[in-house]
């Protein structure tokens, strides 16, 4: 999953609905832990201002 | 650089601010990270409270008050206005960046350390899971502080209290994703909370219009989470909303945010930490309103943990007490709004329509929020079963 960085606002919304609390803010943008995102899509749905995207790695 | 407190806070909102002023004012050292580069900004907020509410734990201060409300004025799917009686509500649009970066002032005079730009990513923990301290990202260095206390007060990310594993993940149903802009030029009538009801507007939500100083105001909106899907965001719905009724209008700021619109997290302490405020979803569900319980929930945790380090021996019994006096005091309203709201938001745009003509037909002094609730009774009498039965839970 990739989170467009120009939209995002950092207001932590797709952090508070992420159930495997894989999401988090660094300094300027938020991070995913691929590790343990199951890639449900809730924090995609969620973003107030359609700052996240899913795309495919490649 | 010192590395030990009596209390350590995460985040510099209205409930970590009035936790530092309160552990500050009472002799114990404490620090408080915050994440952002500035207190107070970016607001993330409509900027209403009551008078009432909020000078409940604080006077006002002049520069805190960005405009006076004296009312509410609902905004039916139908686009008429229903104006309540005017007394019925003193309420302030705050400017909440101002007000928060003076309650750190307040509290650093006091002797709080603060730290900006301060990522806390994670807990320190002895053997048997208490909180040693945290781990703190600042511009690229890793740092370490120790407590013998930790608030919690990150907001509706509310991350600290995963590491303690109390589950703060809401569900789509229990969050507004909410987009505001601060515009100028926006021409409003009255000085009254403009609140546009009905899934036209905003599906499981309410668009809001607050006077600023200086012709601006806060036009913001939320939807419910259930209701978010791929093809429109609540920047979206803003969009259309703001295009539709403040043509005029110049877009000085956006702002987005989530705002929890639940019952409160239980637990709200665990071992040696303590949640606050949004963290803790301490949040009104039908209304979204949350300051004045993040300043509540923060001069009460204040006191805890400074009565918890005098008393370590009896911390549990203490925290345990401070979860229970915010149940008391508001927790258990907020389940008592949260079973109304999905009886109010089940209302269909026709409903709203109807009940809001019969209010019309009344002259203005007679519109208060009982009137209001009985009307909607009168049209819908389903509606008081409904309610009754969120009440009771029958």
């Amino acid at each position: 999953m990739i989170i467009s960085l120009n939209h995002c606002d950092q207001c932590g919304t797709c952090i508070a609905v992420c159930p495997v609390d894989a999401l988090m803010l660094t300094e300027f943008k938020v991070e995913v832990d691929r590790d343990s995102c199951t890639e449900c899509g809730i924090c995609v749905k969620i973003c107030p201002i359609a700052a996240l995207e899913v795309k495919d790695e490649d | 650089m010192k590395t030990k407190w009596d209390v350590i806070i995460v985040g510099g909102g209205p409930g970590g601010l009035f936790a530092a002023w309160q552990i500050a004012r009472s002799g114990k050292s404490v620090l408080l990270c915050e994440r952002k580069r500035e207190m107070g900004v970016p607001v993330r907020c409509g900027e209403a409270v009551g008078h009432e509410d909020f000078t409940g734990y604080i006077p006002i201060e002049d520069r805190w008050i960005s405009a006076r409300t004296q009312t509410f004025i609902l905004v039916l799917p139908n686009g008429k206005e229903v104006k309540l009686k005017s007394d019925i509500y003193t309420g302030y649009i705050l400017n909440r960046d101002l007000f928060e970066y003076d309650m750190a002032v307040k509290a650093g005079n006091k002797g709080a350390d603060i730290v900006m730009k301060s990522n806390v990513v994670d807990l320190i923990k002895d053997d048997e899971g208490n909180i040693k301290g945290v781990r703190s990202l600042e511009m690229g260095n890793e740092k370490a502080y120790y407590a013998s206390v930790v608030i919690a007060a990150d907001g509706v990310e509310s991350r600290i209290a995963r590491k303690m594993d109390i589950n703060t993940a809401l569900k789509p149903e229990d969050i507004e994703p909410c987009v505001q802009a601060t515009v100028s030029n926006a021409n409003l009538k009255d000085n009254a909370l403009y609140l546009y009801i009905g899934t036209c507007y905003a599906p499981g939500g309410y668009a809001w219009v607050f006077p600023k100083a200086n012709n601006c105001a806060n036009i913001g909106l939320g939807i419910n989470g259930k209701y978010a899907d791929h093809e429109k965001h609540s920047k979206d719905y803003l969009d259309e909303f703001i295009d539709n009724f403040f043509p005029q209008a110049s877009v000085q700021k956006y702002i987005s945010g989530g705002v929890p619109v639940t019952t409160n997290l239980s637990p709200l302490a665990k071992k040696n930490m303590l949640i606050v405020g949004d963290a803790g979803r301490m949040v009104n569900p039908l209304n979204g309103g949350g300051i004045t319980h993040a300043m509540d929930s923060g001069i009460r945790a204040g006191k805890a943990a400074v009565e918890a380090c005098d008393k370590p021996e009896k911390m549990e019994k203490i925290f345990s007490k401070y979860e229970r006096d915010i149940q008391k005091a508001f927790g258990k309203v907020h389940e008592s709004q949260y079973r109304i709201k999905d009886v109010v938001y089940k209302l269909s745009d026709e409903e709203y329509n109807h009940i809001g003509e019969d209010i019309l037909k009344l002259p203005v002094e007679k519109r208060t929020f009982l009137k209001v609730f009985s009307e909607v009774v009168k049209s819908k009498p389903q509606f008081l079963v409904d309610v009754l039965r969120a009440y009771t839970g029958i």
